[in-house]
């Protein structure tokens, strides 16, 4: 055990070491080409780092705190009540096969064409793209703990019932943790999504936010402006995502030993 | 349908149950047979049986496999119910679960994102029992320490071998001690040292605790080491073929038991009655 631990730390080090080569090798051909042969479209990454320099002694903080802050709230009522729903439907075998597929009709509308619509109703400012967030999250975990909680194994819950346990008990200590595997790779599916919502949603229209820095930077035909934003969010990305996995490895740490 | 039920247990049948046997029974199933459909096709799987338990008596269940002894256990549990016939509990009749009865399924079912020792805990956490923190941990460390899993206790079921499996979920139904014990082939993966021990520590608890056990097992000198009476299944689907009691003196020296005369022919008689079944029941 503590050996294969040992080993697979040490090849994750080296793959680590080979990425971060292979990255600064792709940029400085960025760098090199550019300069050779002109940047007018595609700037240069010593531009662009001396532009996102320039952007964290400006607004920087205050846009990324704003594409956040919808991300967050987006996902935390979105998520909390497709969750909630997800539970409530699975357990129920009427319910579920009654308004499951009223959800999924909902969700073959592509949730980005909202967009217009929620900028319509609830202008400009941040409720636009919470409400979009809202709904992407909505129904990646509606979806992912509705499986989850179908997914459990009815004897687990039979056992614990013929030891004595209540119905409430029996959704706290089985049902609740037993979807917790598919909630969480529900949040980790929604994370992109819910980016891909709110930088949309200030794409369209909007005076804060990493999407309007975007959409600022295309109307000047600001080359390096535009890349600097699209460094900033996928930097955001990765960090997010990463969270993400640790807070899953920690909650699903029973799960390492079955595989 | 369940009212009628109730009503036939009343009425005095023709069944080889004897009055005698009624008054301490615990489990009684009356003519009880169990049909599955799987995808259309009825198949039988216990025929009518009748078989009675008494209260704190230890009865095994021995069988070919596919012979309808878990099927038996469930019908008792409540998991079940009878295609025809009725499965009586303490003079009531089963319907639903059957929360008096401790179950320790063939398959297991300990809940995987649980540490063995939380596992254990489970029964008493419920506000049917509500034993304080402390309670549980001492109870939790008495269970660990009886099923020989000291230094485990901190791991989850994805981490243990089967053998460990069916130990931590022995443990999770002896440490609330229900009156009765519904074992599955619960000592199957086991090395014969560790089975041994298992026996011994079993026996002690069910006689201080005064429990009933049905006990399945294909393990014939096994069930005749632990049992007050063996019961022996046909081959599917199952009816009973033949019942022994065993008259080995309590407290028994699970380790030396078996080299007792009369364990010997008990073994050898019953043995003649499961052989003809396990070569018809392998061929299926
Ligand atoms: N839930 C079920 N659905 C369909 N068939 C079943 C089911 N449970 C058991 N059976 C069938 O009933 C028979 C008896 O099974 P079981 O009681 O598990 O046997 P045993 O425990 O003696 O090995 C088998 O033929 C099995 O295939
Ligand atoms: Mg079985």
């Amino acid at each position: 055990m503590a050996d294969t631990t040992g080993t697979n730390q040490a090849s994750s080090t080296k793959i680590l070491i080979a990425q971060v080569l292979l990255a600064v090798a792709l940029v400085a051909f960025w760098e090199l080409v550019g300069r050779k042969f002109g940047y007018s479209w595609t700037s240069l990454p010593s531009l662009i780092a001396v532009r996102i320099v320039e952007w964290i002694g400006t607004d920087l903080a205050h846009h990324v705190t704003v594409t956040l802050s919808e991300i967050f709230i987006g996902l935390t009522i979105g998520g909390t009540s497709g969750i909630l729903l997800g539970l409530v439907l699975g357990r129920s075998i009427v319910l579920g096969t009654v308004f499951r597929p009223i959800i999924v009709g909902f969700y073959s509308v592509p949730i980005i064409t909202l967009a217009p619509l929620f900028i319509l109703w609830f202008g400009l400012d941040l409720a636009p793209k919470i409400v979009l967030v809202t709904v992407s999250a909505f129904f990646l975990l509606f979806f992912n703990t509705f499986s989850g909680v179908r997914a459990i194994d009815r004897d687990l819950i039979l056992s614990m019932r013929i030891m004595g346990a209540s119905s409430g008990e029996e959704f706290r200590k089985v049902i609740a943790p037993g979807a917790m595997t598919w909630i969480i790779s529900g949040v980790k599916i929604a994370l992109p999504y819910a980016f891909a919502a709110a930088v949309t949603g200030e794409l369209l229209a909007s005076r804060d936010g990493l999407g309007s820095l975007l959409a600022k930077a295309a109307a000047q035909f600001d080359m390096t402006g535009l890349y600097s934003a699209l460094v900033v969010l996928m930097v955001m990305g990765i960090v997010t995502s990463a969270i993400a996995v640790g807070v899953e490895r920690w909650m699903l740490r029973w799960r390492n030993a079955t595989g | 349908m369940p009212r009628g039920d109730t009503m036939l247990e009343n009425r005095p049948k023709p069944t080889p149950v004897s009055a005698a046997n009624t008054g301490g029974a615990m489990v009684r199933m009356q003519d009880v047979a169990k049909d599955f459909s799987v995808r259309g096709k009825e198949t039988r799987a216990l025929q009518p049986i009748n078989l009675t338990v008494n209260r704190r008596e230890f009865v095994s269940l021995v069988g070919p496999s596919g012979c309808g002894k878990s099927t038996a256990l469930n019908l008792v549990a409540g998991l079940l119910t009878p295609t025809s016939g009725q499965v009586f509990y303490d003079g009531q009749l089963v319907q639903g679960l059957n929360e008096r009865v401790g179950y320790i399924t063939q398959k297991d079912t300990l809940l995987p994102w649980r540490t063995a020792a939380d596992n254990i805990a489970v029964p008493l956490e419920l506000r049917c029992r509500n034993e304080s923190r402390k309670v549980i941990r001492e109870r939790v460390a008495e269970m660990i320490e009886l099923v020989g899993l000291r230094g485990f206790d901190k791991h989850y079921p994805g981490e243990l071998s089967g053998g460990m499996r069916k130990r931590v979920a022995l443990a999770r139904t002896l440490i609330y001690e229900p009156e009765t014990l519904l074992m599955d082939e619960p000592f199957g993966a086991l090395d014969a040292q560790l089975k041994l021990l298992m026996h011994d520590q079993l026996q002690r608890l069910t006689q201080q605790r005064k429990m009933t056990v049905m006990f399945v097992t294909h393990d014939l000198a096994e069930a005749i080491a632990l049992s007050d009476r063996v019961v022996v299944f046909s081959a599917r689907p199952g009816r009973i073929r033949a019942e022994r009691e065993i008259p080995l003196d309590r407290p028994r020296d699970v380790f030396k038991v078996r080299f007792a005369d009369t364990f010997s022919r008990l073994h050898e008689e019953l043995w003649n009655e499961l052989k003809d079944e396990v070569v018809k029941g392998t061929d299926v």
